[in-house]
Formats: structure tokens, C-alpha cells, sequence
């Protein structure tokens, strides 16, 4: 664990010091990306002044929401930055520099790159939460705890769905439509008001695309200690971490090194 | 215990056919065809500690693959192999703490980064300790006549210095053999006798074994004292370089210039006339039918000789020969 612990930790200053050889391009992006979030959140705020709550939601739960999801999100994709483009990187051969060192494939690829964008949805997350606690009035120490583990879980579950939907590149070829259409998908209904949703369609956002255990279910947590959700936050974590490395791991097996090579007849 | 054994080793690949237009596209996705590539078939060799072994073949006759079973990167489809006593698809990373590897088309070194960067973080990949590593980036460095590119980002070096950060980086953790798959692909004259050199040190100071692929027949007859060679994923040669050469090199080309006239009929026994001039001729003639005594004192009994040059032909052709001889 500690081995593997002060190696991510190298790669990621590795990361580091390549965004600093591009220090404008990284600090455009950023910006450009927390503005782009706050322009999003505009329509929030005006689809909340007209109709003061949908079953039970108000601009409040929506701040935190987004101070979960977008800090999760962020803090996911900047630290595993290659859970975005894991699909190509199988497909196109790149696995091989990961299957030629001695560390865990998974993580060292994962790990291996930041993206400066989500730099910016880490910040604004952040803003999104201090905006949070200034109008709920309500803050502690405990809250911050919550916050932390929130986020720890929403990106647990939103990386370990990014990995498993993508080894399927492993079985049918490179799937990065799919791959966006997944990433669209989860990061669409992670950010809606869960209460929008009935049964069935509920039902899905914890299994299929787990867009529950990513935006609300951490969220609701954050506002309100509940053991039970702590309990489900914990397990949709544990289960979909452990699915998502069983899975890459098998699909390894069949791994071809260079299998985007197609013939046309 | 030899580094490398292959006992029987296969590769197939299955590939999606698929034919062309939207039908075709529509098809493969509902039923498709696969097309099987038997990369490599049936290999089995075996390398020394310590050895410089070559190993060629024309494009497509399974080096890469063959080279990405022996690192781990690929499960073979069948047959066994054991480096350095590790089998590499099983024992994938207490292996590459042991060998290095240098793949031509993949560069490691983090591209906007100076090399030294990815130096450092290679030594955090292979738990070397801090003043260890500094004193190995040192000596590679030095080695390598790398030292005043090491902080330059890797993108503004060109390829021979970039080829020659990339073989220091992989000998970082002192690997026991090391693979290099087409080390000198695109390099100049130069800049690959540069790099054969630094391997040759670093084979004779620390004793690491390599297998090396490589189109250029230069690269195998400086470096090598053994070499393989494979088409169509078998061996279809191997032997030591010296050897090959003795075999095959017994085609003799003389170039011969008379201070006089030569004879309109010039001719020798068991010797092609390739062309004959008025005060020169260029012949060829094979040593195993023909002595080179007789051709030599019969050059010297036509006049008076003004020059002779007998060579033979390159490493190259004898390479390109031996493909032709086992195309099917
Ligand atoms: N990932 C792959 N998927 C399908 N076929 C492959 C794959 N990799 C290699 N092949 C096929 O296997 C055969 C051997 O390829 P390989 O790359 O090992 O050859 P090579 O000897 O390295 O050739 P070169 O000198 O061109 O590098 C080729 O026919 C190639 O098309
Ligand atoms: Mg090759």
C-alpha cells in the first residue's frame, strides 16, 4: 500500500511539472472550465427562483449537490485523468509502456496523466460548497468530514464506472462513442435532483449507471449524518471498486497490444 | 540457466474482417468474421547471460510480437518461456524489475518533460533510493554522452539524442538482459554508431544480456556474435554472425584495371565476365567451384595489373537472400 502510495505520488508531481511547461494553456483551462460550470448552474438558479422546489429540492440541495459532484468529478479526473481515455489507450496499443514497468497496470495508467480542466471543476466544486454552507447557514467540523468522504465515494464510484464501461473495449474494439455516451450520461443524471426519479428509473441510477452513488446519495449525506446512507455509500464504493478491477483485469488478459488494427475488404 | 528460453511459443491473432460500405459495417457488428494471424509459429530458442543475440526478419515475421510475449505485454497462444526464470505473462512485474526494454515506435520518456524528469520518476517506478539514482543518472549520462541533453524537454531533442535517453532510461535499475525492438529505426549513420557503441560498453561493463531486432544489417554485425532469423513466425536461420557470413559470403566480385590493352577475348576459366572494358573488366566468381589461386595468377598472366579489388557481398545482401530463399 505505502509502495504503491509514494509511486501514484510521484507520477502525479510528474503531472505536475508537464502541466507547468504549458503554465497559460493549464490556467486558461481551468478558468474556462469554472466558468463554464457557473454558466450551467445560471439555469439552476433561475429554474429555482420560479418554482422554489421540485419534491423537496431547493437551491440549497442543489449547491451541495453540485459541490459534491463537481469537487468528486474533478478531483477524479485530475488525479486518474487517463479514466477519461482509458478506451483509446487500449485500442491504440498504449498499454504496452504500462504492462513493460513493475506496477499495477490499472492505477499507473489511470494515473498517468491530469487534466487541467478538471482543475477547474475541482475549484469550483469548492466554491459550490462554500456557496452551500453560507446558505444553509449550517456548518462544523463534521460537516467537512462528511464532505471529504462524500467526495472520496462519488469518485471511487464515478472512476471505477469509467473503467468498467471502457474494458469493454477489451472484448468488442474501441468503444469511445459509447465511452462518451456513458460519460454523458452519468454526469447528466448525477446532477439532477434525485427526487425527479421514481421507482424503476431510480433503480437504474444505482446499478447501471450509478449516477445515485456519484451526485445525491453523498450529497444528502453531507447535509445530514444518516448511518444507513453512510452504510450504502460505502458499500456502492467498495462493490463497484472491486467489479471495475475484476473486470480490467480479465479483459487484460485479452489485450492485444495494437488490436485497433482493422482490415477493409 | 540460460536469460531467455522459448520452448515452442505461438501467437495467433484473431482479427474482425470486415467489408467495405455500410453493409459490410452493419454485418461485422452482427455477425462478424474473424480472420486468425498466426504472428508467431512455433518458436524456440534460447539466450545467454550476458549474450548479444540479433534478431531479424523482414516486416511482419513476428519480432515485436515475439518481444511483447517476452516482456509480458502479450499472452502467447501457446508454447513457454521463461526470463531470467520468471514466465513473463505470470510473473509480469517482478520481471521488469529486471529487464529493460526499448521499443523504437514507443518512446517512454514523457515527451514535454526533460529526460531527466522521467529519469526520476522511472526511480520511484523502480524503488531506487535517491543518492543511488543520482549516481547512476551520472554514470548513464556520461555513458551515453548524454549529459547536456538531460535537462532539455524531450520534444526538442532530435531522435538519435532522444534514442540514446531512451536506452539509458531503460538501463536505469541495472536489468539483467534487455529487448530493444528496432532501437535504431530512423536514426543516420552516425547516430547508430553511436548508439551500437554505448550498447557495446554497457554490454561489456555491466554484462547485460540483449536481444536486439533491427533492419539495419550494421546493427547485427557489430553487436552481434549470434543471430536469429525468422520469417513468417519461424526460425528459419540461426547461427553465429561469423558463420553466416563464411557460408554465404563465398560469392567473390573482382574489379581489375591493366595498364594495357586487354585481349578483345578475355576470359578465365569458371569465371562470369560481368563486363569487360578496354584496360578493365569486373568479374564474379563463386569460391566454392572456383579456387581463388588459379582466378588470381590468371589475372596477373593477361598484362600488366594496374589494380585489383575483390570484395564480397554485404551482411545486407546475404540477409536479403536468406528472405528471398523462404518466401513461400
Ligand atoms: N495487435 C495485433 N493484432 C492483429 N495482428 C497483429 C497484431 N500485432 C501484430 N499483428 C500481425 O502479426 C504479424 C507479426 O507482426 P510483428 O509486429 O510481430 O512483426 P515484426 O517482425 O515486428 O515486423 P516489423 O519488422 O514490421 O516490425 C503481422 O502479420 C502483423 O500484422
Ligand atoms: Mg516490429
Amino acid at each position: 500500500m505505502g509502495r504503491q502510495l509514494s509511486f501514484v505520488v510521484a507520477l502525479w508531481k510528474t503531472n505536475l511539472l508537464s502541466a507547468m511547461e504549458y503554465r497559460v494553456s493549464f490556467l486558461t483551462q481551468v478558468i474556462g472550465m469554472m466558468l463554464n460550470n457557473a454558466i450551467y448552474f445560471v439555469f439552476w438558479i433561475i429554474f429555482f427562483a420560479r418554482f422554489e422546489e421540485i419534491n423537496g429540492w431547493d437551491l440549497v440541495d442543489m449547491l451541495f449537490l453540485f459541490g459534491v459532484v463537481a469537487t468528486g468529478f474533478g478531483a477524479g479526473t485530475y488525479l486518474f485523468g487517463n479514466s477519461v481515455r482509458l478506451s483509446s489507450l487500449i485500442a491504440n496499443g498504449q498499454m504496452d509502456y504500462y504492462l513493460s514497468l513493475p506496477r499495477p497496470v490499472l492505477l499507473h495508467a489511470l494515473a498517468s496523466r491530469s487534466n487541467a480542466s478538471s482543475a477547474g471543476d475541482f475549484t469550483y466544486g469548492l466554491f459550490s460548497f462554500g456557496a452551500a454552507i453560507y446558505f444553509s447557514g449550517s456548518f462544523g467540523g463534521l460537516m467537512l468530514l462528511r464532505f471529504t468522504l462524500g467526495c472520496l465515494a462519488s469518485i471511487v464510484v464515478l472512476i471505477s464506472f469509467l473503467v468498467l464501461v471502457q474494458s469493454l473495449t477489451f472484448w468488442i474494439g474501441n468503444t469511445s462513442l459509447l465511452t462518451r455516451h456513458a460519460f454523458n450520461a452519468i454526469v447528466t443524471f448525477s446532477l439532477y435532483p434525485i427526487t425527479l426519479f421514481d421507482g424503476t428509473a431510480k433503480l437504474f441510477l444505482f446499478t447501471l449507471v450509478p449516477a445515485a452513488f456519484i451526485g445525491a446519495l453523498p450529497a444528502e449525506f453531507v447535509r445530514r449524518f444518516d448511518l444507513l446512507q453512510l452504510a450504502q455509500i460505502c458499500a456502492g464504493g467498495a462493490v463497484f471498486l472491486v467489479l471495475a478491477v475484476f473486470v480490467f483485469y480479465r479483459g487484460l488478459r485479452r489485450y492485444e497490444s495494437g488490436s485497433a488494427i482493422q482490415v477493409r475488404m | 540457466m540460460p536469460a531467455i528460453s522459448v520452448r515452442d511459443l505461438r501467437k495467433t491473432f484473431q482479427m474482425k474482417r470486415k467489408s467495405a460500405g455500410l453493409r459490410g459495417s452493419l454485418r461485422a457488428l452482427w455477425r462478424p468474421t474473424y480472420q486468425s494471424i498466426e504472428a508467431v509459429r512455433g518458436l524456440s530458442f534460447e539466450m545467454e547471460d550476458g549474450e548479444l543475440l540479433g534478431f531479424i526478419g523482414p516486416n511482419g515475421a513476428g519480432k515485436s510480437t515475439t518481444i511483447k510475449i517476452l516482456t509480458g505485454i502479450l499472452h502467447p497462444s501457446s508454447g513457454e518461456a521463461a526470463v531470467l526464470g520468471h514466465v513473463p505473462w505470470q510473473d509480469r512485474q517482478a520481471l521488469a524489475f529486471q529487464i529493460g526494454s526499448v521499443f523504437g515506435q514507443r518512446p517512454q520518456l514523457w515527451y514535454h518533460l526533460p529526460a531527466v524528469d522521467t529519469f526520476y520518476l522511472f526511480g520511484k517506478i523502480y524503488e531506487i533510493d535517491d543518492s543511488s539514482l543520482k549516481r547512476r543518472i551520472s554514470f548513464l549520462a556520461e555513458a551515453f554522452e548524454i549529459e547536456e541533453l538531460l535537462e532539455t524537454p524531450v520534444r526538442k531533442l532530435s531522435l538519435g539524442q532522444r534514442m540514446r535517453c531512451e536506452v539509458a532510461a531503460s538501463l536505469l535499475h541495472r536489468p539483467r538482459v534487455l529487448l530493444l525492438d528496432e532501437p535504431s529505426i530512423g536514426l543516420d549513420v552516425v547516430a547508430k554508431q553511436r548508439l551500437r557503441m554505448t550498447i557495446q560498453r554497457m554490454n561489456d561493463m555491466e554484462g547485460v544480456g540483449v536481444l536486439l531486432t533491427s533492419h539495419d544489417a550494421g546493427d547485427i554485425e557489430t553487436l552481434c556474435r549470434r543471430v536469429i532469423i525468422v520469417n513468417h513466425g519461424e526460425i528459419v536461420y540461426r547461427d553465429k554472425v561469423s558463420a553466416l557470413k563464411r557460408r554465404y559470403l563465398t560469392v567473390k566480385t573482382v574489379d581489375v584495371r591493366y595498364n594495357e590493352q586487354l585481349a578483345p577475348d578475355f576470359s578465365l576459366p569458371g569465371v562470369e565476365m560481368v563486363k569487360v572494358g578496354r584496360y578493365g573488366a569486373k568479374m564474379r566468381f563463386d569460391t566454392r567451384v572456383t579456387p581463388v589461386e588459379p582466378v588470381i595468377s590468371g589475372l596477373a598472366a593477361a598484362g600488366s595489373l594496374a589494380d585489383v579489388t575483390v570484395s564480397e557481398p554485404s551482411l545486407e545482401e546475404v540477409i536479403s537472400a536468406i528472405y528471398a530463399r523462404t518466401e513461400v
